[in-house]
Protein backbone atom coordinates (compact mmCIF):
# COMPACT_ATOMS: atom_id res chain seq x y z
CA UNK A 1 0.00 0.00 0.00
CA UNK A 2 3.30 2.64 0.20
CA UNK A 3 4.08 1.61 -3.10
CA UNK A 4 1.60 4.04 -4.46
CA UNK A 5 2.96 6.90 -3.18
CA UNK A 6 6.40 6.37 -3.37
CA UNK A 7 6.22 5.54 -7.15
CA UNK A 8 4.53 8.97 -7.25
CA UNK A 9 7.56 10.51 -5.33
CA UNK A 10 9.59 8.81 -7.47
CA UNK A 11 7.89 10.17 -10.75
CA UNK A 12 7.78 13.77 -9.36
CA UNK A 13 11.46 13.54 -8.47
CA UNK A 14 12.10 12.41 -12.52
CA UNK A 15 9.98 14.64 -13.96
CA UNK A 16 11.20 17.91 -11.46
CA UNK A 17 14.95 16.35 -12.09
CA UNK A 18 15.53 17.30 -8.38
CA UNK A 19 15.57 15.32 -5.09
CA UNK A 20 16.63 11.77 -5.78
CA UNK A 21 15.80 8.68 -3.14
CA UNK A 22 15.19 11.16 -0.57
CA UNK A 23 11.82 12.82 -1.31
CA UNK A 24 10.99 9.11 -0.95
CA UNK A 25 11.46 10.26 2.46
CA UNK A 26 8.21 12.31 2.12
CA UNK A 27 4.76 10.19 3.31
CA UNK A 28 1.73 10.42 1.43
CA UNK A 29 0.66 13.74 2.24
CA UNK A 30 3.83 15.03 1.41
CA UNK A 31 3.52 13.17 -2.50
CA UNK A 32 0.35 15.08 -3.57
CA UNK A 33 2.17 18.48 -2.04
CA UNK A 34 5.44 17.81 -4.59
CA UNK A 35 3.18 16.69 -7.09
CA UNK A 36 0.76 19.90 -7.21
CA UNK A 37 3.05 22.56 -6.52
CA UNK A 38 5.80 21.96 -8.85
CA UNK A 39 5.70 25.13 -10.90
CA UNK A 40 5.39 27.59 -8.01
CA UNK A 41 8.56 26.15 -6.81
CA UNK A 42 10.09 28.59 -8.81
CA UNK A 43 8.89 31.21 -6.53
CA UNK A 44 10.93 30.13 -4.03
CA UNK A 45 13.82 29.40 -6.21
CA UNK A 46 13.42 33.22 -7.57
CA UNK A 47 14.01 34.48 -4.73
CA UNK A 48 17.11 32.35 -4.00
CA UNK A 49 18.79 33.25 -7.02
CA UNK A 50 18.89 37.04 -5.32
CA UNK A 51 21.81 38.05 -4.30
CA UNK A 52 21.65 40.36 -1.28
CA UNK A 53 24.29 43.15 0.16
CA UNK A 54 26.33 42.50 3.41
CA UNK A 55 23.59 44.90 5.50
CA UNK A 56 20.09 43.39 3.64
CA UNK A 57 22.50 40.26 4.64
CA UNK A 58 22.47 40.62 8.00
CA UNK A 59 18.61 41.72 8.24
CA UNK A 60 17.38 38.83 6.51
CA UNK A 61 19.41 35.82 8.49
CA UNK A 62 18.16 37.67 12.00
CA UNK A 63 14.60 37.71 10.54
CA UNK A 64 14.97 33.92 9.52
CA UNK A 65 16.35 32.98 12.99
CA UNK A 66 13.55 34.84 14.63
CA UNK A 67 11.13 33.43 12.30
CA UNK A 68 12.16 29.55 12.59
CA UNK A 69 12.60 30.08 16.59
CA UNK A 70 9.45 31.36 16.54
CA UNK A 71 7.91 28.35 14.43
CA UNK A 72 10.11 25.98 16.44
CA UNK A 73 8.07 27.59 19.29
CA UNK A 74 4.73 27.20 18.16
CA UNK A 75 5.41 23.28 16.75
CA UNK A 76 6.78 22.37 20.46
CA UNK A 77 3.24 24.05 21.76
CA UNK A 78 1.20 21.99 19.01
CA UNK A 79 2.99 18.90 19.97
CA UNK A 80 2.21 18.94 23.48
CA UNK A 81 -1.55 19.78 22.54
CA UNK A 82 -1.79 17.48 20.09
CA UNK A 83 0.01 14.12 21.40
CA UNK A 84 -1.33 14.86 24.93
CA UNK A 85 -4.62 13.40 24.00
CA UNK A 86 -7.35 16.63 24.55
CA UNK A 87 -6.24 19.43 22.60
CA UNK A 88 -6.94 22.85 23.09
CA UNK A 89 -8.45 23.76 19.80
CA UNK A 90 -7.64 28.03 20.53
CA UNK A 91 -4.60 27.25 21.62
CA UNK A 92 -3.63 24.96 18.44
CA UNK A 93 -5.27 27.59 15.94
CA UNK A 94 -3.48 30.31 17.22
CA UNK A 95 -0.08 28.82 16.94
CA UNK A 96 -0.96 27.01 13.27
CA UNK A 97 -2.19 30.77 12.37
CA UNK A 98 0.98 31.33 13.55
CA UNK A 99 3.56 29.49 11.37
CA UNK A 100 1.15 29.74 8.35
CA UNK A 101 2.18 33.71 8.51
CA UNK A 102 5.72 32.85 8.90
CA UNK A 103 5.51 30.01 6.40
CA UNK A 104 4.39 32.86 3.89
CA UNK A 105 7.60 35.15 4.87
CA UNK A 106 9.59 32.20 4.56
CA UNK A 107 10.04 32.65 0.87
CA UNK A 108 11.97 35.21 1.27
CA UNK A 109 14.48 34.03 3.93
CA UNK A 110 17.27 32.03 1.49
CA UNK A 111 18.66 34.56 -0.86
CA UNK A 112 22.13 34.07 -2.08
CA UNK A 113 24.40 35.48 0.05
CA UNK A 114 23.21 34.99 3.49
CA UNK A 115 24.87 31.62 4.04
CA UNK A 116 27.33 31.00 6.90
CA UNK A 117 30.43 32.58 4.94
CA UNK A 118 28.62 35.80 6.20
CA UNK A 119 27.84 34.83 9.71
CA UNK A 120 26.38 32.47 12.25
CA UNK A 121 23.90 30.74 11.28
CA UNK A 122 22.46 27.03 11.11
CA UNK A 123 21.81 27.20 7.04
CA UNK A 124 24.12 24.79 5.22
CA UNK A 125 25.94 26.02 2.21
CA UNK A 126 25.00 23.19 0.50
CA UNK A 127 21.28 24.77 0.22
CA UNK A 128 22.94 27.50 -2.67
CA UNK A 129 24.69 25.06 -4.67
CA UNK A 130 23.34 24.40 -7.97
CA UNK A 131 22.93 21.01 -7.65
CA UNK A 132 20.44 21.80 -4.72
CA UNK A 133 19.22 24.90 -5.35
CA UNK A 134 15.80 22.67 -6.91
CA UNK A 135 15.58 20.66 -4.17
CA UNK A 136 16.01 22.66 -1.49
CA UNK A 137 13.03 24.66 -2.95
CA UNK A 138 11.25 21.96 -3.18
CA UNK A 139 11.27 21.54 -0.10
CA UNK A 140 10.82 24.49 1.06
CA UNK A 141 7.11 24.74 -1.01
CA UNK A 142 6.47 21.57 0.32
CA UNK A 143 6.28 23.35 3.97
CA UNK A 144 4.51 26.75 2.59
CA UNK A 145 1.87 24.14 1.41
CA UNK A 146 1.41 21.79 4.49
CA UNK A 147 1.31 25.06 7.09
CA UNK A 148 -1.92 26.33 5.55
CA UNK A 149 -3.33 22.35 4.89
CA UNK A 150 -2.81 22.08 8.80
CA UNK A 151 -4.25 25.49 9.04
CA UNK A 152 -7.41 24.58 7.53
CA UNK A 153 -7.64 21.35 9.11
CA UNK A 154 -6.87 22.93 12.85
CA UNK A 155 -10.34 25.58 12.18
CA UNK A 156 -12.06 22.63 11.97
CA UNK A 157 -12.84 20.30 15.05
CA UNK A 158 -11.76 16.83 13.39
CA UNK A 159 -8.84 15.80 16.04
CA UNK A 160 -8.32 13.15 13.30
CA UNK A 161 -7.64 15.19 10.45
CA UNK A 162 -5.81 17.71 12.69
CA UNK A 163 -3.48 15.01 14.08
CA UNK A 164 -2.61 13.86 10.13
CA UNK A 165 -2.07 17.58 9.22
CA UNK A 166 -0.10 18.21 12.00
CA UNK A 167 2.30 15.14 11.36
CA UNK A 168 2.84 15.87 7.58
CA UNK A 169 3.37 18.87 8.49
CA UNK A 170 6.03 18.00 10.81
CA UNK A 171 7.25 15.86 7.92
CA UNK A 172 8.51 18.79 6.28
CA UNK A 173 10.60 20.10 8.36
CA UNK A 174 12.35 17.16 8.96
CA UNK A 175 13.13 16.43 5.41
CA UNK A 176 14.61 19.70 4.79
CA UNK A 177 16.47 19.68 8.38
CA UNK A 178 17.85 16.95 7.94
CA UNK A 179 19.79 17.70 4.83
CA UNK A 180 20.23 21.32 5.07
CA UNK A 181 20.09 22.62 8.89
CA UNK A 182 23.39 21.73 10.76
CA UNK A 183 23.36 21.18 14.52
CA UNK A 184 22.80 24.62 16.19
CA UNK A 185 23.89 25.38 19.60
CA UNK A 186 22.59 28.29 21.07
CA UNK B 1 37.92 -26.42 35.78
CA UNK B 2 35.57 -23.55 34.77
CA UNK B 3 32.33 -23.13 37.03
CA UNK B 4 30.03 -20.57 36.94
CA UNK B 5 30.30 -16.93 37.78
CA UNK B 6 27.73 -15.02 35.49
CA UNK B 7 23.99 -16.26 34.73
CA UNK B 8 22.47 -15.35 31.71
CA UNK B 9 20.51 -12.65 32.62
CA UNK B 10 23.27 -10.56 33.77
CA UNK B 11 25.37 -11.24 30.67
CA UNK B 12 22.57 -10.68 27.90
CA UNK B 13 21.62 -6.96 30.05
CA UNK B 14 25.31 -6.23 29.68
CA UNK B 15 26.12 -6.81 26.15
CA UNK B 16 22.50 -5.49 25.04
CA UNK B 17 22.89 -1.93 26.99
CA UNK B 18 26.73 -1.83 25.20
CA UNK B 19 25.17 -2.14 21.59
CA UNK B 20 22.17 0.08 22.68
CA UNK B 21 24.50 2.74 24.07
CA UNK B 22 25.96 2.49 20.52
CA UNK B 23 22.90 2.47 18.58
CA UNK B 24 21.65 5.24 20.81
CA UNK B 25 23.82 7.05 19.73
CA UNK B 26 24.27 6.46 15.95
CA UNK B 27 20.49 6.87 15.50
CA UNK B 28 20.44 10.50 16.98
CA UNK B 29 23.47 11.43 15.08
CA UNK B 30 21.65 10.21 12.17
CA UNK B 31 18.90 12.01 11.67
CA UNK B 32 16.82 8.97 13.53
CA UNK B 33 15.58 10.35 16.61
CA UNK B 34 12.58 8.08 16.49
CA UNK B 35 15.19 5.25 16.58
CA UNK B 36 17.14 7.01 18.97
CA UNK B 37 14.14 7.08 21.61
CA UNK B 38 13.15 3.61 21.06
CA UNK B 39 16.24 2.45 21.95
CA UNK B 40 16.76 4.75 24.99
CA UNK B 41 12.90 2.80 26.03
CA UNK B 42 14.82 -0.17 25.71
CA UNK B 43 17.74 0.56 27.91
CA UNK B 44 15.01 1.50 30.24
CA UNK B 45 13.64 -1.86 30.10
CA UNK B 46 17.01 -3.29 30.72
CA UNK B 47 17.85 -1.33 33.53
CA UNK B 48 14.69 -1.81 35.79
CA UNK B 49 14.95 -5.76 34.95
CA UNK B 50 18.37 -5.70 36.26
CA UNK B 51 17.54 -3.47 39.20
CA UNK B 52 15.22 -6.37 40.23
CA UNK B 53 17.76 -8.86 39.19
CA UNK B 54 20.06 -7.48 41.91
CA UNK B 55 17.41 -8.74 44.54
CA UNK B 56 16.17 -11.51 43.48
CA UNK B 57 18.44 -13.20 40.77
CA UNK B 58 21.80 -15.27 40.81
CA UNK B 59 24.41 -14.88 43.62
CA UNK B 60 26.63 -12.93 41.71
CA UNK B 61 23.76 -10.55 40.37
CA UNK B 62 22.76 -9.19 43.65
CA UNK B 63 23.53 -6.09 45.35
CA UNK B 64 23.70 -7.73 48.71
CA UNK B 65 26.76 -9.75 47.34
CA UNK B 66 29.12 -7.61 45.76
CA UNK B 67 28.34 -3.57 47.28
CA UNK B 68 30.71 -3.34 49.66
CA UNK B 69 32.15 -0.59 52.32
CA UNK B 70 35.23 1.25 51.85
CA UNK B 71 37.08 -0.83 54.34
CA UNK B 72 36.18 -3.95 52.14
CA UNK B 73 37.62 -2.02 48.80
CA UNK B 74 40.84 -1.26 51.01
CA UNK B 75 41.30 -4.74 51.51
CA UNK B 76 40.97 -5.76 48.37
CA UNK B 77 43.63 -3.02 47.11
CA UNK B 78 45.77 -4.54 49.42
CA UNK B 79 45.34 -8.03 47.87
CA UNK B 80 43.54 -9.01 50.77
CA UNK B 81 39.90 -10.59 49.15
CA UNK B 82 38.77 -13.46 47.68
CA UNK B 83 35.52 -14.31 46.02
CA UNK B 84 33.91 -14.28 42.37
CA UNK B 85 31.55 -11.54 40.81
CA UNK B 86 31.92 -7.97 41.00
CA UNK B 87 35.12 -6.87 43.06
CA UNK B 88 34.40 -4.73 45.76
CA UNK B 89 36.39 -1.85 43.50
CA UNK B 90 34.58 -2.62 40.40
CA UNK B 91 31.33 -2.92 42.35
CA UNK B 92 31.70 1.28 42.40
CA UNK B 93 31.93 1.01 38.80
CA UNK B 94 29.30 -0.90 37.90
CA UNK B 95 26.96 1.48 40.36
CA UNK B 96 28.77 4.47 38.88
CA UNK B 97 27.73 3.39 35.13
CA UNK B 98 24.04 2.42 36.58
CA UNK B 99 23.67 5.15 38.00
CA UNK B 100 24.46 7.54 35.41
CA UNK B 101 22.44 5.54 32.85
CA UNK B 102 19.39 5.79 34.59
CA UNK B 103 20.03 9.63 35.25
CA UNK B 104 20.44 9.71 30.88
CA UNK B 105 17.33 7.90 30.79
CA UNK B 106 15.36 10.16 32.99
CA UNK B 107 17.10 13.18 31.12
CA UNK B 108 15.77 11.48 27.72
CA UNK B 109 11.80 10.80 28.88
CA UNK B 110 11.59 14.53 29.44
CA UNK B 111 13.59 15.98 26.67
CA UNK B 112 11.94 17.24 23.43
CA UNK B 113 14.01 17.82 20.19
CA UNK B 114 15.10 21.47 18.84
CA UNK B 115 12.12 21.74 16.33
CA UNK B 116 9.87 20.07 19.09
CA UNK B 117 9.45 16.84 16.09
CA UNK B 118 10.55 14.22 18.68
CA UNK B 119 9.52 14.04 22.21
CA UNK B 120 10.05 11.86 25.08
CA UNK B 121 7.32 10.07 26.27
CA UNK B 122 7.42 12.41 29.91
CA UNK B 123 8.25 15.55 28.31
CA UNK B 124 4.36 16.62 28.64
CA UNK B 125 4.85 16.64 32.31
CA UNK B 126 7.41 19.62 32.59
CA UNK B 127 7.53 22.66 30.43
CA UNK B 128 8.85 23.57 27.27
CA UNK B 129 11.35 25.26 29.05
CA UNK B 130 12.58 22.25 31.11
CA UNK B 131 11.96 19.61 28.25
CA UNK B 132 14.46 21.89 26.43
CA UNK B 133 17.01 22.29 29.15
CA UNK B 134 16.80 18.62 29.88
CA UNK B 135 18.01 17.72 26.46
CA UNK B 136 20.74 20.36 26.81
CA UNK B 137 21.87 18.48 29.78
CA UNK B 138 21.01 14.47 28.25
CA UNK B 139 23.45 15.81 25.34
CA UNK B 140 26.45 17.03 27.86
CA UNK B 141 25.70 13.84 30.44
CA UNK B 142 26.73 11.42 27.64
CA UNK B 143 30.15 12.89 28.15
CA UNK B 144 30.04 11.34 32.00
CA UNK B 145 28.41 7.56 30.48
CA UNK B 146 31.52 7.92 27.84
CA UNK B 147 34.15 9.02 30.87
CA UNK B 148 33.09 5.69 32.89
CA UNK B 149 33.02 3.41 29.53
CA UNK B 150 36.89 4.38 29.28
CA UNK B 151 37.21 3.88 33.10
CA UNK B 152 35.53 0.52 32.37
CA UNK B 153 37.53 -0.80 29.61
CA UNK B 154 40.64 0.71 30.76
CA UNK B 155 40.33 -1.62 33.78
CA UNK B 156 39.59 -4.69 31.63
CA UNK B 157 42.52 -3.79 29.44
CA UNK B 158 44.93 -3.27 33.04
CA UNK B 159 43.46 -6.50 34.34
CA UNK B 160 44.31 -8.47 30.78
CA UNK B 161 48.02 -7.35 30.80
CA UNK B 162 48.09 -8.74 34.69
CA UNK B 163 46.99 -12.29 32.95
CA UNK B 164 43.52 -12.06 34.42
CA UNK B 165 40.92 -12.36 30.93
CA UNK B 166 37.33 -10.82 32.03
CA UNK B 167 35.80 -10.23 28.77
CA UNK B 168 35.58 -14.30 27.99
CA UNK B 169 33.72 -14.82 31.39
CA UNK B 170 31.09 -11.87 30.56
CA UNK B 171 30.58 -13.76 27.09
CA UNK B 172 30.40 -17.66 28.46
CA UNK B 173 29.44 -16.99 32.01
CA UNK B 174 32.36 -19.59 33.29
CA UNK B 175 35.69 -18.77 34.52
CA UNK B 176 38.05 -20.69 36.47
CA UNK B 177 37.98 -20.13 40.13
CA UNK B 178 40.36 -20.06 42.92
CA UNK B 179 40.11 -23.51 44.61
CA UNK B 180 37.82 -23.48 47.37
CA UNK B 181 35.85 -20.27 46.01
CA UNK B 182 31.76 -21.36 45.52
CA UNK B 183 30.59 -20.86 42.30
CA UNK B 184 27.60 -18.95 41.58
CA UNK B 185 24.02 -20.06 42.71
CA UNK B 186 21.90 -19.49 40.02
CA UNK B 187 18.34 -17.78 40.06
CA UNK B 188 15.29 -19.08 38.61
CA UNK B 189 14.58 -18.77 35.51
CA UNK B 190 10.63 -18.02 36.24
CA UNK B 191 11.76 -15.20 38.40
CA UNK B 192 13.48 -13.55 35.47
CA UNK B 193 10.06 -13.96 33.57
CA UNK B 194 8.49 -12.42 36.10
CA UNK B 195 10.70 -9.65 36.49
CA UNK B 196 11.13 -9.21 32.50
CA UNK B 197 7.40 -9.02 32.24
CA UNK B 198 7.40 -6.22 34.91
CA UNK B 199 9.67 -4.08 33.52
CA UNK B 200 8.22 -4.31 29.70
CA UNK B 201 5.22 -3.26 31.76
CA UNK B 202 6.38 -0.29 33.82
CA UNK B 203 7.89 0.91 30.01
CA UNK B 204 4.86 0.22 28.71
CA UNK B 205 3.09 2.55 31.02
CA UNK B 206 5.69 5.27 30.59
CA UNK B 207 5.79 5.33 26.97
CA UNK B 208 1.87 6.12 26.99
CA UNK B 209 2.45 9.29 29.07
CA UNK B 210 2.24 7.40 32.76
CA UNK B 211 -1.22 7.39 33.50
CA UNK B 212 -2.97 9.57 35.14
CA UNK B 213 -0.41 11.67 35.18
CA UNK B 214 0.14 12.44 31.88
CA UNK B 215 -0.92 11.47 28.37
CA UNK B 216 1.23 10.48 25.37
CA UNK B 217 -0.66 9.80 22.26
CA UNK B 218 1.83 8.28 19.49
CA UNK B 219 2.60 10.50 16.82
CA UNK B 220 0.27 9.63 13.49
Amino acid sequence: MRLVPLALVACTALISGCGGPETSQANNGSANISNESRNEDQAVAANMEARVSLGDAARVMHARHEGMETIGKNFKVLTREIRGGSPNLGTVRASAATITKLAFESGAWFPGGTGPEVGKTGAKPEIWQPQNKADFAAKLHNFQIAAPRFNAAASGNDVAAIKARFAELGGTCKACHDKYRTDMHH
Amino acid sequence: MKQRVWDLPVRLVHWLLAGLIAFSWWSVHNHHTDWHIWSGCAILTLLIFRLMWGFVGSSTARFSSFVRGPRTILAYLRGRWSGIGHTPLGALSVLALFGALAVQVALGLISEDEDGLFTGPLSGLVSIDTSDKARDIHELWFDVILVLIVVHVAAIIFYRLRGKDLTKPMITGRAVLDPGTQPMRPGKWWVAMICLALSIGTVRWIIAGAPPFGHWAPAS
